[in-house]
């Protein structure tokens, strides 16, 4: 017994001096492997894990070079060529290198790809969303991935693409040893296998349910990791995140409710970190319906909600309201001739609803999410709050919702929903990640609106040349999409996040999700 | 009793066959397809459509007349009948593997809410009945009336942000504290400490199993302590308990020795029946909790319309109270000696 708690006392006195940083994630990751998942936290643990080719430098959605360390298009956009960093090891020893770079590429875009397990239910839909389809198909960007030689890798593409380096950037595609995945086969990513990156942290463990373990990678090119460990643990419930923060079991965490700024900022122990914007909230307008097919009716709809006053409820401050799909930090992109905010105007709104034939006012359902985002924390109240400010100019407002499943499906079906709201957060620094998604030809079905001016303009834009004419051509898309007014911008929010005030050196990215190497917790007792 | 226990094992089978064809209908008649809630915000009717295909979710459910092996239900009851539950739509993990590291979670939360509701619960019950209308037993009524209406969230996050972050005894969510990297064995943190030679670990997972163990176990201790004090009530004003009295013994051996052991009867009832309850109630209690559970995974998993993991949760869930009913029934006849089955 004596023995027992002597080992006890030594353990847990070398516990206390190693320096362990604990990050209260919303959830569990759905796996570790790259280019085959979507959500938040899977990409936040995988960005500690493996390095992208591209990177954003930190806090801002501008490239750095990653395993890349140079990336140059051809005269017309349609093929780019990689310089990759020498001397890079993944964390199992081996060389990364063309070879491997083709290897992983190729195995989310090339169907075939005897290490892409398909049979096995793998999709990589990701892919097909950001680069346009897979190998073969006709709307596919990528045509073919070569290596050069052993430090040089060059894409060539079907169509003119200045965004690739950015898609390539986005936290979806790490690259993984492709030693380690031959040797996991199948269930590599799952929490019975090794996932293994060139990371400035080596995989250790993962406890189902509940958190992955990492420790830092000594041979890391880059910025070495500061702490003995990382910890990332798997708190669902937004509240439980706020109350481990101030109990002090957890440093620092994400995706807090607006609402709890008030509380965090009483707490002297933490600090609230906002993160920059990068998402877009907003209204959706179905032109389907017999009045919301006139422009004038979407218009007046615009003009009798105030944005700003309900950006200020429900926010806290966390957020602001522009006329412009795209978040702020993407500004080049808008048009002068666009004004800085929406008008709300009710008594102009009201009398355009007259005009369109409308005096004596129209019912519209109104659909909120059943599900919090960081772009809608709260829908319900909020739409509450546009539904008392529609019926002030004669629009009678039905609320509904239903289950996020069905919701998701049901507002592409015929006819749709009148009005619902839902947003988006982008993956990578380009307002073709966000017109695109909304507007173009991979748009949901909820509106059916000039499609080939857009697609032409949004194809423009990926293939423009200079940065001043893919403003040029953005610009043009931001005054249409402006006047159109059939997703109508309420929010682009800043994501609340908070940190124990040891917790030094952590620069939230737009993107959502960062390496942990610059953190340290120099005063964790 | 064997052939009893042979035909109950059957009937068992039986309805777990039943309940794999019922979740089976069920799951895919809820509206919401697993492939738009795979895609979230970023689901188009092609991109729902091409991942479906992917998925296999696009084939017949029952029969396809082509190839009658190639439809879903088929398909399925093959690999369930190898002990196969499939794999996770979204995790791609194997549905079996995921509930052998979750199960053990759920074990031990239930087992410890289950204890503490019997520890409070069935004192309190024998306590009101014995002191009827007297302050205690006024005071265990209001109790377990508040204990039955109080929703399990709610007082999940009221005991966390009291115990946790008010005063800090307790820490307010997970199994194991950051600082405890123990390598479980049976699954039990607080036994698999001690088996490992790591009490402080055993400590530690005891210290995070208290708070999640009074949130579930409260609505059981309320029903229990209910329970216990109607029956004790009506045992004390039979007969048998009279005569006993009469003779003399003692008013403990009266308790103890004639009442309480017919009294406990309805109250292995309910403790059986718990056990479908406390599955319910760990989803609410494992997610407030963070607790690595079958509940919260299966919760999570309706949400996202992930079909296997369902199936697999449901079919599971509903062996576990199956074999619980099979342990109340056998332990009925060690309690009550004119129980006999055959």
């Amino acid at each position: 017994m004596k023995k027992l708690l002597l080992t006890a006392l030594l353990s847990t006195l070398s516990a206390a001096s190693a320096a362990t940083l604990v990050f209260g994630g919303n959830g569990e990751p759905v796996s570790l492997e790259p280019g085959n998942i979507t959500d938040g936290i899977s990409i936040l643990v995988q960005r500690q894990i493996y390095d992208t080719l591209v990177d954003f430098e930190d806090g801002t959605t501008d490239l750095k070079p990653g395993l890349a360390t140079k990336w140059t298009p051809n005269a017309n956009n349609t093929a780019w060529t990689f310089t990759l960093r020498k001397g890079v090891r993944f964390h199992d020893g081996t060389a990364m290198n063309a070879d491997a770079i083709v290897f992983n590429l190729s195995r989310w875009w090339d169907k075939a790809h005897p290490y892409s397990f398909r049979d096995q239910g793998r999709t990589f839909e990701i892919v097909g969303e950001l680069l346009g389809g897979y190998k073969g198909d006709a709307t596919a960007v990528i045509k073919n991935i070569v290596k050069v030689n052993d430090s040089t890798v060059r894409i060539d593409l079907n169509k003119p693409s200045s965004v690739l380096p950015n898609v390539l950037a986005a936290g979806y595609f790490g690259i993984a040893s492709p030693t380690a995945i031959k040797k996991e086969g199948a269930k590599y990513g799952t929490p019975a296998s090794k996932p293994v990156g060139t990371g400035p942290f080596v995989f250790q463990s993962w406890r189902t349910g509940d958190r992955v373990t990492l420790l830092p990678n000594k041979l890391y090119w880059g910025e070495k990791a500061k702490v003995d460990q990382l910890i990332i643990r798997s708190i669902k419930d937004a509240s439980q995140r706020l109350n481990e923060l101030k109990a002090g079991t957890i440093d620092f965490a994400n995706d807090l409710t607006p609402d709890s700024l008030k509380s965090v900022q009483a707490d002297k122990n933490l600090v609230a970190v906002k993160r920059p914007s990068f998402n877009v909230g907003f209204l959706s307008l179905n032109n389907r319906n017999q009045y919301l097919k006139n422009e004038k009716v979407r218009q007046a709809i615009s003009m009798a909600i105030n944005k700003k006053e309900i950006v200020n409820a429900f926010w806290n401050g966390l957020g602001i309201s522009n006329a412009s799909f795209v978040p702020p930090v993407m500004a080049w992109a808008n048009s002068s001739k666009v004004p800085a905010d929406y008008k709300f105007d009710p008594a102009a709104a009201k009398k355009m609803l007259a005009d369109a034939g409308y005096p004596n006012g129209i019912s519209l359902d109104l659909w909120y999410m059943p599900v919090s985002r960081p772009y809608f924390p709260n829908p319900k109240p909020i739409a509450e709050a546009i539904a008392a400010d529609l019926s002030a100019i004669g629009v009678k407002v039905n609320l509904k919702t239903e289950d996020w499943a069905k919701y998701l499906e049901d507002r592409n079906k015929e006819p749709g929903f009148d009005m619902y709201m839902i947003g988006w957060t982008g993956d990578y620094g380009d307002p073709d990640n966000f017109y695109g998604a909304y507007y173009g030809s991979n748009a949901s079905d909820d509106i059916n609106w000039n499609p080939s001016t857009v697609e032409t303009l949004l194809q423009q834009g990926r293939a423009a040349p200079t940065q001043a004419a893919k403003a040029k051509i953005y610009q043009q898309l931001h005054e249409m999409t402006y006047n159109a007014a059939y997703r109508i911008p309420m929010v682009h929010s800043n994501p609340l996040a908070a940190a124990r005030t040891y917790v030094k050196g952590w620069v939230p990215s737009p993107l959502g999700s960062e390496a942990f190497n610059s953190v340290s917790v120099p005063g964790k007792k | 009793m064997g052939s009893y226990l042979i035909r109950r094992l059957l009937r068992t089978v039986l309805v777990m066959l039943g309940i794999s064809l019922v979740v089976f209908v069920f799951v895919r008649s809820i509206p919401g397809d697993p492939a738009v809630a795979m895609l979230g915000e970023r689901a188009t009717p092609e991109a729902a459509a091409a991942l479906r295909e992917q998925l296999g979710l696009n084939k017949p459910w029952f029969l396809n007349p082509s190839n009658p092996l190639d439809a879903q239900y088929p398909k399925y009851m093959n690999a369930l009948l190898r002990g196969d539950l499939g794999t996770g739509i979204k995790s791609n993990i194997p549905v079996l593997d995921d509930l052998k590291a979750r199960f053990p979670a759920t074990a031990e939360l239930s087992v410890a809410a289950l204890l503490f509701a019997l520890l409070v619960g069935m004192p309190a019950g024998i306590l009101a009945a014995l002191r009827r209308n007297s302050f205690w037993d006024n005071l265990a009524t209001t109790i377990s009336l508040l204990g039955v209406s109080m929703p399990v969230f709610w007082l999940g996050l009221l005991l966390s942000y009291f115990f946790a972050v008010k005063l800090g005894w307790l820490p307010p969510s997970a199994r194991l504290g950051s600082e405890t990297d123990l390598q479980p064995m049976t699954g039990f943190y607080v036994l698999d400490g001690l088996l490992r030679g790591q009490p402080a670990a055993s400590w530690d997972a005891l210290r995070h199993l208290i708070l999640p163990a009074i949130a579930l176990g409260t609505i059981p201790l309320a029903i229990i302590a209910r329970i216990t004090r109607s029956s004790m009530l009506d045992v004390l004003g039979q007969d048998y308990v009279r005569t006993a009295r009469a003779k003399g013994l003692t008013q403990r051996a009266v308790t103890v020795k004639h009442a309480l052991r017919n009294a406990l009867l309805p109250v292995v009832t309910v403790i059986g029946l718990q056990a479908g309850a406390l599955l319910g109630g760990a989803v609410l209690t494992e997610t407030i909790f963070s607790w690595p559970g079958i509940g919260s995974w299966v919760y999570e998993a309706i949400s996202q319309r992930d079909y296997p993991i369902i199936q697999g949760g449901v079919i599971f869930a509903a062996l576990v109270v199956s074999v619980a009913n099979l342990i109340v029934d056998l332990s009925y006849a060690a309690l009550d000696p004119r129980i006999q089955y055959s």
